[in-house]
């Protein structure tokens, strides 16, 4: 079985390695110091197991996760991050409380090991735990894959969303990006008083609007800074009124 | 400060108060100079009405003048300047008034009589009005300053632990315990020292009451300590830098003010940054202030994550509220470098 450490913390790494001594059929094939090379890793190994930090530099263990398509089982660890752990605990997910016990992280790595090769319970797991994580904490930044790149955007990049099947497309000042997420989530996790929902495959960062008009009754056309045209529907008209408070 | 007369509803009294001393004089006038009751209420209703005018202006004079006792000379001077002005100007429009409303030989004849008794009046007026506006503005003073202690009162109240909770990040302590159960097992030696690091450290910050006032030296030992423990967590990633002037080690600073810039520095230098990242701190003496400075470079391509400003943010609440003045912490940013400076003054702030 083959697995992989993600932490930046040497000594932390260090620690897992000693307790996996006792686990013989589990062997660590790469260890990483941030979610970069995190990501790297997976796609070139496609481990069985990942354990994985949340809080890294430049992006959260979190934001890596999102951005595989197969994910591996994963046990996750953190020190203090009270929306993490918030988020673990709604979705029944299992995770490690820096410091843990050799007992304690022993009953996680079997838990863990039992669930490898069920990639569909594994996978949707994965995706509530995501969807609590939007319902604890707001978003402050969107990290997106291009290729072999990972693009960090600030939300005040973003000029808006547009639902696109499976995918939401991020339209910023960069250009365009896709993501794979549901419109509600992404809803749930934005800061309502600078996003708006306007329309069922529309969110508009309202610091980017230019202005808006009435097209034909009850309906409404939205001109955004940078020309582009979006609708609003009829629910998106009085949220829009309710933020912009006009 | 705004005028105190015409702010809220303060000239109704200062008005008031004027026209009684309009209708004392007027009276007055009346019945000792045997002048015609209008004349007398046509003289003493201008010549009050001139001063209530000016009696506003004297407040400028007050205002842009300190207590500063070194001050002294300076300050007489200029209100010496200031009544001599205004009982000329006063008087003199006062007579070129009088003279073109009323024409009577006997009335002309007791204005010029009374022109040194009007200059006497000037002054006395001067010096009560300019008198008031000292009283409230020392009044003005008093207030705040018990207003700022009942402030840092309150602030102190809320219990040590509060206090230590906004300095000392939650993540650092579990990590470095983390740490030490690593170490524990891969170098039993350096898991000693760091369990003996984490206690001084702890030790200091948690044993100091919050009011209290620290030497540099402490503070940065302290300060080390934590760095010291971070550097085991981060190993080659984070450099220290010290410039501290032997001059400055006996000064005093607040109880940990310095702890919520480091954590920033380790924040968003190391947290957002795979590369190494330099922390730096300067410490040194100019006349009578500390002068400290607390720099990180940090990644500018980092999209931060919340939490931003809030530690910067207490620092410079403790700060104006012990010193009772603004403007002690000063933030700089480059496309680097970011840079905290603050300003300490060194007075007795016993609280």
């Amino acid at each position: 079985m083959k697995a992989i450490i993600i932490d930046d913390e040497n000594l932390a790494r260090e620690l897992i390695k000693a307790y996996l001594k006792k686990f013989d059929q589990v062997e660590v094939i790469a260890e990483c110091a941030d979610g970069f090379e995190g990501l790297k890793a997976i796609q070139q190994h496609s481990p069985d197991l990942v354990f994985l930090d949340i809080q890294m530099p430049k992006i959260t263990g979190f934001e890596m996760l999102e951005l595989i398509e197969n994910p591996p089982v994963v046990i996750f660890s953190t020190a203090f991050d009270q929306y993490a752990i918030k988020a673990f605990e709604l979705n029944a997910t299992d995770y490690l409380l820096k410091p843990y016990s050799e007992d304690r992280f022993a009953e996680a790595v079997k838990k863990a090991i039992a669930r490898v090769g069920q990639q569909e319970t594994n996978q949707k797991e994965l995706e509530n735990l995501k969807e609590a994580r939007t319902e604890q904490e707001q978003l402050d930044r969107v990290v997106v894959k291009t290729g072999n790149k990972i693009h960090i955007l600030a939300l005040n990049q973003v000029h808006h969303f547009e639902a696109q099947d499976d995918y939401v497309a991020i339209h910023t000042d960069q250009g365009k990006f896709l993501k794979l997420l549901r419109m509600k989530a992404l809803e749930n996790g934005l800061p309502e008083d600078d996003f708006v929902r306007i329309h069922r495959s529309h969110i508009v960062n309202v610091k980017q609007i230019e202005k808006l008009e009435l097209y034909e009754k009850d309906s409404y056309i939205l001109y955004l800074k940078n020309g582009q045209q979006l609708p609003v529907s009829r629910s998106g008209h009085s949220r829009l009124k309710e933020v912009l408070k006009y | 400060m705004q005028h105190p007369f015409l702010k809220n509803k303060n000239f109704i009294p200062y008005v008031i108060t004027w026209l009684l001393i309009t209708a004392v004089f007027g009276f007055a006038l009346y019945n000792f100079y045997e002048l015609s009751w209008q004349a007398a209420l046509v003289d003493s209703i201008i010549f009050h009405t001139l001063f209530m005018g000016l009696g506003l202006a004297y407040w400028f004079n007050v205002r842009y003048s300190s207590f500063d006792k070194s001050q002294i000379v300076n300050q007489m001077a200029s209100h010496l300047a200031a009544a001599a002005i205004s009982i000329l100007v006063g008087v003199f429009l006062f007579k070129l008034i009088i003279m073109s409303l009323v024409h009577d030989e006997y009335y002309e004849e007791f204005l010029d009589a009374s022109i040194p008794l009007r200059a006497a009046l000037g002054v006395l007026y001067y010096a009560i009005v300019v008198l008031i506006y000292y009283l409230i503005l020392y009044y003005d003073d008093l207030n705040q300053k018990s207003k700022r202690q009942s402030q840092l009162e309150t602030m102190l109240k809320s219990s040590e632990l509060e206090m230590l909770k906004s300095q000392i990040n939650p993540h650092f302590i579990f990590n470095s315990l983390n740490s030490i159960s690593s170490l524990t097992i891969i170098a039993p030696e350096r898991a000693r020292e760091m369990v003996v690091k984490l206690s001084d450290f702890l030790r200091y910050s948690l044993g100091k009451e919050n009011d209290q006032m620290n030497t540099v030296e402490d503070e940065i030992n302290n300060i080390m300590l934590y760095l010291d423990i971070e550097r085991v967590r981060f190993g080659e990633r984070l450099k220290v830098e010290k410039e501290v002037s032997d001059q400055v080690k006996g000064m005093k600073l607040p109880n940990l003010i310095l702890q919520p810039l480091f954590e920033n520095a380790i924040k968003h230098g190391i947290y957002e940054s795979l590369g190494e990242i330099t922390i730096e701190l300067k410490a040194r003496r100019e006349g009578s202030l500390l002068k400290i400075e607390v720099s990180n470079e940090f990644d500018p391509q980092a999209v931060s994550r919340k939490g931003k400003g809030i530690g910067l943010k207490n620092v410079r609440e403790r700060l104006s509220l012990i010193y009772g003045v603004a403007q002690l912490v000063e933030v700089h940013k480059t496309d680097r470098i970011f840079t905290v400076r603050l300003d300490i003054p060194q007075i007795e702030t016993e609280v």
